[in-house]
Order: structure tokens, then sequence, then C-alpha cells
């Protein structure tokens, strides 16, 4: 409020109420002017303390000042004495260097010294761990320090040592070859482990292989020999004489390994193995070229070969000298056994040198490179080739061996009374599983896969097609009264025909059964194939999973042969005999009285004769016929029965009563079909039964009664035409109500 | 069930060092394995391809060259749907020696097999001794396809086994459209052909 505008004031009220105003401020600026020299003494007093410090910060920063420069200095004194430190340490350094330069120089010395004292002593140990201690120095290093030390000396000394070595070598070379001259196992041992010593790895093992390789020839030659000159014929073992000779070759061969392993492992280090197997398996390829030569000889394998070749290019020809089956399952059984041998030996060559370059080399890469390396040496090795043509030999008599017995067992066939198939069906496929078996045994997986295919190709053409000609021949047909009167007049023709239907009833049975026996020969193999072949790769396992389904899937093709079989059947056997039964059904009337209903109760005029003469028929087949078979016969009998009989329905007038008989008919003949099987024929009977019922009507109208809505668990089998069709058949019905029906 | 309509074996032969293995892994694999050792026995691929629609599964059969494998490698032409006989365009040993391959085909093969003739390493152009048209009159004599490959430069690999899977998915459609579902009464008309192809499908 400035004084202007109080002196403009006109009005008293205004002019009131700006002094109260007025008065109010003075109040307020009062009440602040009494705080504020209330203060004025708290503020002199701190300002008299601030004065007394002053001097003592003048003190502080001087101190200040002294204690930096004392800092510094210490720094600088500290960094001089630690670069002291530092030049210390690699003077120190340089010493110890130095001392070891010294010390090598003193072992060279040394070394000069005890080499020329330790060949004097023939003490060739000492002398190569000499030259082993010098070949670990740096020549280079303790040549460059010449000039300073006493120079011609060290000089002296390095070709001293180069000398020595020189001559150790020579030594070591010639003493090896004159232990082995002198077979002195200890002195051979001994030079073995001086090579590494040397450095000569590869010279010491292929030295010390060499020699292995040529005691273990002189084993097997002698082994060979004896087996060669010492076979007995009485001898259990004479038919495996060749077998069991390769089997020592490869045991000794496995001791060798399984001895030296170790050896080798120590003095020379891992991942050399493989260097002395591949000595050991050239003299192993030798000799089982060699015994695979006499093998070939005294079981006149050649000719076996030969007479099975010209078999197979001319079977039309029975001129041909064929190779004894009992001689060819001896001979057989003799590669089997040669090659499994071969594969076991091989696999444990491989995990052998393969566990050794598993230890030699960490890398990944390496390792694979390596193992495939040896895959290759294994697979390529002699030993390997001549197995392979053994075995492709084999297959090809196997199957011959196999294809010739089966045949064997087609011509011999002969039925059994009791049993519902005939001998050849047990005995081909016990051909079948044996040849496969002994291929397994053989343990090549390829050899397996051949004979598997072999197999199915021998039961689904060979086999199949002698079954399929038997059924295409046909069943005899003829009635069982003829046969009778035939069975009198003339016993040769009939009992021709009674052969003849054996035959096929056999025929039939064996095709059923064979379907089971592919399955059940599936099964088996499978179970033996997993046993065996427990370290195949996962392509080897596809392979024979492949070839086995193979044999499963022959089960189709012979149940084809039993389907055709029975098409047969029907024509023949079953056709005839339910058409003139049927044909009473149509020449009975079913339109009939009171009382020709209680006589028909009395004197049946169909079912009972149509139930005889089924349960005949059935029966003379329930015997002879496999029980799967003859649930396939009546299933058969029982569709011809309903596809007739529905026809025959649809020919027949009925009235009331004529339905009524119709319907008790029906459940007498499914009450018998039921009795005679194990599962359930009503649905069959379905449509006709449904017939019957219609037929049994009281009225049209009472259909509906059954229909649409009303049917509950009634599903009608027929359309609405066919039953306004079947209520026709009715004569008491009006053809108007039953148009008027809503279906 | 595996999930294919359609399983087909195919087998490939021929003399020894032709190319069969290489053609096989260019197929299967994509690779061309440069020294590919001698096949022992015989070689298992599989390769699931697609023909209009459906998975069509091959199983192919790689067998060995070599005279000693014969009685090994013959024991799978019967199963065979599809036959490859390989030879080497660049080497008229392999050409001559076809016809004994051929005589093995007719002893031991399924008489309806596919087969195709194919004339390998094209891609070797100077080295060549038998002219195109020489492979292609003696396939049309043994009423074979003809294709002429590099597995090398993947030239019509893929063509080749293509081609084999649509002609058999083809022939396997056209024996499904002329046997009708079951029919009962018509089983003895029908039961040639039923078991002639049953064996070869897997529903």
């Amino acid at each position: 409020m400035d004084l202007e505008r109080v002196q403009n004031l006109t009005d008293v009220s205004e002019m009131q109420k700006a002094l109260e105003k007025l008065n109010a401020e003075e109040i307020d600026v009062d009440c602040e002017l009494n705080t504020l020299l209330e203060t004025q003494a708290s503020l002199e007093d701190k300002m008299i303390t601030l004065h007394r410090t002053l001097p003592n910060l003048q003190m502080l920063h001087t101190d200040s000042k002294q204690l930096s420069s004392m800092v510094s200095f210490t720094s600088t004194l500290a960094e001089n004495v630690s670069s002291k430190v530092r030049q210390l340490d690699l003077a120190k350094n340089r010493v110890t260097s130095c001392i070891q330069r010294v010390e090598d120089i003193l072992d060279l010395k040394y070394c000069t010294d005890g080499v020329q004292q330790a060949l004097q002593n023939e003490d060739y140990e000492k002398a190569a761990g000499h030259v082993h201690r010098f070949r670990s120095l740096d020549e280079n290093v303790l040549r460059m320090s010449e000039i300073a030390s006493e120079g011609s000396s060290l000089d002296t000394s390095f070709r001293l040592l180069h000398e020595s070595e020189d001559k150790l070598r020579v030594i070591v070379n010639t003493k090896f070859d004159a232990s082995v001259h002198s077979r002195d196992v200890a002195s051979i041992e001994r030079f073995f482990k001086i090579f590494p010593m040397l450095g000569l790895y590869e010279e010491g093992l292929t030295k010390f292989g060499k020699y292995l390789a040529a005691k273990l020839s002189e084993d097997a030659d002698r082994n060979l020999k004896l087996a060669l000159h010492g076979i007995d014929p009485e001898d259990g073992r004479s038919s495996v004489i060749f077998a069991d000779t390769i089997t020592k070759l490869f045991e000794d061969i496995a001791k060798i390994v399984e001895i030296h392993q170790p050896l080798v492992e120590t003095y020379y280090g891992a991942g050399r193995l493989v260097i002395l197997v591949k000595i050991l398996q050239k003299e192993c390829d030798r000799q089982t070229r060699k015994l695979v030569e006499e093998f070939r000889n005294k079981r006149d394998f050649d000719l076996r070969v030969q007479q099975v070749q010209q078999s197979l290019m001319f079977h039309k020809q029975p001129a041909i000298e064929k190779p004894d089956s009992k001689d060819l399952d001896v001979l057989l059984s003799e590669i089997v056994l040669l090659n499994t041998r071969t594969e076991l030996y091989l696999r444990f060559l491989k995990r052998r040198i393969t566990g050794d370059f598993e230890l030699a080399y960490q890398d990944e890469e390496k390792r694979n490179e390596k193992s495939s390396e040896v895959d290759k040496f294994i697979q390529s090795c002699d030993t390997s080739r001549l197995m392979q043509e053994l075995i492709g030999n084999y297959i090809m008599m196997e199957e011959y061996f196999m294809r010739e017995m089966v045949l064997k067992a087609v011509a011999m066939d002969s039925l059994d009374t009791g049993s519902p198939t005939s001998s050849m069906v047990d005995d081909s496929f016990y051909i079948v599983k044996k040849c496969v078996r002994r291929a397994m045994s053989s343990s090549s997986v390829d050899g397996v896969c051949a004979m598997l295919n072999h197999a199915c190709t021998i039961l689904e053409q060979d086999f199949r097609e002698v079954l399929y000609t038997r059924v295409r021949a046909g069943f005899p047909s003829g009635f069982d009264l003829t046969q009778a009167y035939n069975m009198v007049i003339q016993q040769g023709k009939s009992s021709d025909t009674e052969k003849a239907k054996a035959q096929f009833i056999s025929t039939l049975n064996n095709a059923e059964v064979s379907c089971d026996y592919c399955k059940q020969l599936k099964t088996n193999l499978e179970d033996e194939v997993s046993k065996l072949y427990t370290q195949c790769s996962d392509q080897s396992n596809a392979k024979l999973e492949s070839c086995l389904s193979d044999i499963g899937a022959c089960a189709t093709r012979f149940k084809d042969v039993v389907e055709f079989g029975f098409s047969q059947m029907t024509q023949s056997v079953i056709k005839p005999r339910i058409k003139p039964q049927i044909d009473i059904f149509l020449s009975t009337s079913h339109n009939i009285s009171e009382d020709d209903y209680t006589n028909f109760e009395a004197n049946d005029p169909w079912v009972q004769n149509f139930i005889v003469s089924l349960d005949n028929m059935l029966g003379s087949f329930k015997d002879s016929l496999t029980n799967n078979n003859y649930e396939m016969f009546v299933s058969l009998v029982t569709a011809e029965i309903t596809t007739q009989l529905e026809k025959s329905v649809q020919k027949s007038a009925f009235n009331r009563l004529g339905g009524l008989q119709f319907d008790k008919e029906l459940r007498v003949l499914v009450g018998y079909l039921t009795s005679v099987t194990t599962w359930t024929i009503r649905d069959k009977f379905a449509r006709l039964t449904q017939m019957a019922t219609i037929l049994n009507l009281e009225k049209v109208d009472e259909l509906l009664d059954y229909w649409g809505p009303n049917s509950g668990p009634l599903t009608w089998r027929l359309t609405p035409s066919e039953v306004r069709q079947i209520l026709g058949l009715r004569i008491d019905f009006r053809t108007e109500e039953i148009k008027r029906l809503k279906l | 069930m595996e999930d294919y309509k359609y399983l087909f074996k195919i087998v490939l032969i021929g003399e020894a060092g032709v190319g069969k293995t290489c053609l096989v892994r260019r197929f299967t694999q994509g690779l061309f394995p440069p020294g590919q050792a001698a096949t022992i026995g015989v070689d298992f691929m599989i390769k699931t391809v697609e023909i209009e629609g459906d998975k069509v599964k091959l199983q192919i059969w790689d067998t060995a060259g070599q005279e000693k494998f014969r009685s090994i490698t013959q024991s799978y032409y019967r199963a065979a749907h599809g036959l490859i006989l390989v030879y080497d365009v660049c080497s008229q040993r392999t050409f001559d020696a076809l016809p004994q391959w051929l005589t093995d085909i007719d002893s031991f093969a399924n008489e309806k097999v596919l087969s195709y003739l194919v004339g390998n390493k094209i891609d070797r152009g100077d080295a060549r001794e038998i002219p195109t048209h020489v492979g292609e009159q003696f396939a049309e004599r043994y009423e074979m396809k003809y294709i002429e490959t590099s597995a090398k430069e993947a030239d019509n690999v893929d063509k080749l086994f293509l081609d084999i899977a649509s002609r058999l998915t083809e022939d396997a459609r056209e024996r499904n459209r002329l046997i009708p579902g079951e029919d009962s009464m018509n089983i003895s008309s029908n039961t040639k052909s039923i078991s002639s192809c049953s064996r070869c499908f897997k529903f």
C-alpha cells in the first residue's frame, strides 16, 4: 500500500480499511524486528569463534605440503628397488639355464664316457639309455655355447656320441638278427626293447613282427601237415579238420597279439600296434591261402562247385552226376565254420587296433580317419577275400542243397492217417529253417540275407507252385451214393477218386499250415538274428530286417492258395450238395392248411433231412480239415445256404401258417449251424430271419410295430422295396394294403 | 505303420567299377565320394520320394559287381520291382558284358520287372567309347528304358530314380483299379492277379 494511494482516498470507510491494514502491517514488522534482534547475540558469538580458528588453518596447509613431498619421495625409492629385483630375477633365470646347460654338457660328457664304457661292457640297455638321453638334448643350443666353453672337447663328444649311436644301431640290429637265428627268446625281447630308445620304432616292430611271423609260419605249417596226414576218418572232428586248423592259426595270432600288446604299448607307445599286426596278418593271409587251397583239394571242393553249377544250369537233364546231398551237407557245415572263425578273428584284430588308436589319438576326426583305415585294412586283407569267395560258393551250394532237399521232401510226400497235413510241409519248412540257420552260423550278414532271399524264392515259387498245381486239379465231385455204388462195382477207380480227394484236402491243409509256418519261421529266425548278430552296424540290421520281413510276407501267397482251393471246393462240393436240398424246400408248399401244419409237425417235409445231409457233409470234412480250414468250410457252406435259400424264398408263396412253418424251419436250421461252429452264425442269417418275421405277420399293418421308430434293437437288413416284395409273397395280403404302407 | 503308401525294391547291377555305388550315393545323400572302394556284398539305402501326392518309399539295393559276390547279389533279383543295369560309357568291356547280365535277369528276376539300362560317367567326354545311339539301340532291342547319367555331375541321376518311382507307382495304381473290393463269389477269377501284386504293397 503506497502513500499516493492513501492520499487519494476519499471515502471514510475505505480510509478506515486502509488504516487497519497499515496497523496490521506495523505489528508484523515489529515482530520481525524482535526476532532479528534476538539472534544478534548468537551470531556475534559465532563470529568470534571463527576468528579464533583462522591461524590453525594456515598450519594445516603447510603440513599437507610436507606430506605430499614425502609420499612422492617414497614412491621413487620403491620404483628403484623393484627394478633392481627384476634385474636380479632375470639374472637368476640366466644362471639356472646356464647351470642346466652346464649340466647338459656334463651329461653329454657323462653320456660320452658312459656310452663307451657300456659298449665295452656290452651293456646295451645302458648304452641305449645314454643315447636316448643324448637324443633328448638340443644339439644346436649346446653347440652355441661352444665358443664360450672348451670348444673342441664338446665337438668330440658329439662326434663320439653320434658314432656310438650308429654303432649301437648296427650292434642292436645284428645282435637281434643273431638272437633270432639262435632262437634266444630272452635276447630277442631284450633287443626289441632297445630299438625304441634309439628312435627305431618302425624298424624294431618290423623286425620283431617278422620274427613272430616266422615262428607263426612254422607252427602253422606243422599244424597243417598234421591235419593233412593225420586225418582219421573215424575221428569225429575229421569232417571239420580244416576249420579246426584255421582256428588254431587264429588262436595263435590272437595269443601273440595278447602277449605283446602291453610290451609294444610300454616300450613303443600307443598307436604303433598296427605295424606289428600288419606283418602278422601278412603271414596269416599266406597261411590261410595255403589252408584254403588244401581244403579245396581234399574236399573236392571245386568239383562239387562245378557239379552244382552244372546241375543248376541244366537241371532238366538227370544224366549229369549230382553231388551227394549228404556229402554236401557236411561240406557246407565246414565252410560255415571256417567263415565264422574268420569273422571272429577279424573282429578281434579290429577291436585291438582300434583300442590302441583310441589311446593314441584324442582328436575325434583323427580317430575316425584311423578307424576307417582299419576297416579298409581288414576288409581288403587276403583272408577276408578268400572267405568272401568261399561264402559266394557256399551260397550257391546251400541254395542248391535246400532246393534239392525240398524237392525230395515233395517227391517223398506221404499222408499219415490222423494228420490233416502231409509230410512235405513239415519236411520242407524244416529244411528251409535248417539251411537258413546254417547260413546264420556263418556270421556273414550278406550270406544270411542271400539265403533268406533264396528261402523266399523256394517257398513262394517252387513249394507254393506244387500246392497250387494240386489245388488247381480240383476236388473230384460226385455224390456219396454214387461213390458207394462205384466202390462196389469198380474198386480201382473209386479209390483213385478217394486218393485225389485226400490229396486235395491235405494240400488245402498244407497251404493253410504254411501261412502259419512262414510267420513262425520269421519269428524264430528273428530271435536268432537278434541273438547272433548283436554287434552289427545299423545298415546290416536294416538289411537283415528287410529280408526277414519278406519271409513273413510269404504267408500271403499261401493264403491265396487256400482261397483258390476253397473256390474250387465251392464249385465242386458245396454248390452241388446244397442246391438239391434247397430245391426240395422250393418244391415244398408253404401255402398250407391247419391239417398240413399239424402233419408237418409229425412228418417234417424238409429241414430235418436237410440237416442230416448237412451234418453228413460237414462230418465227412471235419476230421480231415485243419481247424481253420474247417471253419472256413462251414462259413462258405453257410454263405451258400443263405444265398440259395433267399432266392428260393422269393420264388415261393406263403400263407400265415406257411410263414409260421418257415419261421420254425429257419430256427431249427440256425440252431443246428450254431451248434457246429465256434463263431456266431446268426449274423449271416439276419436277412433270412427278418424275412421270416415278415412272412409270419398277422396282418400287413403289424409290420409297423417293427419298423422305423418301433424297430428297437433290430437293424433292418432289408430295403423298404425288399420288405414290400416279401410282404407280397403272402398270398393273403392285399397288394393295395402293402402299397399303402408308409416305409 | 510307417508313413508311405507304396514300397518298391530297386536293385542296381552291372560290372565292377561302373559307378553303381556313386549313383546311389548321389541320389540318396547328394554326395559324390571320390575313390569309392569296391562294394562288399550288398549295400542298402532308403529314400522316400513323393509321386503325385503319394509317399513312395524306395528300397535301393546296391550290389557288388565283383564275380565272387554273384551268388549273393543274384538272390535279390526276384523280389526287385525295378532293376537298373549300369555300364560305363567309357569302357567297351562293361558294355560287352551286358548280354551276360541280361541272361542273369532272365533266369532270376520276375518277368514283370521294370528294367533300365544306364550308361554312366558321361562327364568324361573325350574318353567315351560307346556312343549314345549304340546304348539306345541295345536298350531298345531288349525292351529296356535307356538313360545316360553322370553321378559326378549329378546329371540325370534324380531323373533316373524318379522315373522308375513314378512308373512303378503308376503300375501299382493301375492294378489297384483293376481289383475292386472283396467279392467272395469272384475269388477264383481274381486269385492270380491278387497274388501277383499283393506282395508288392503295404497299405
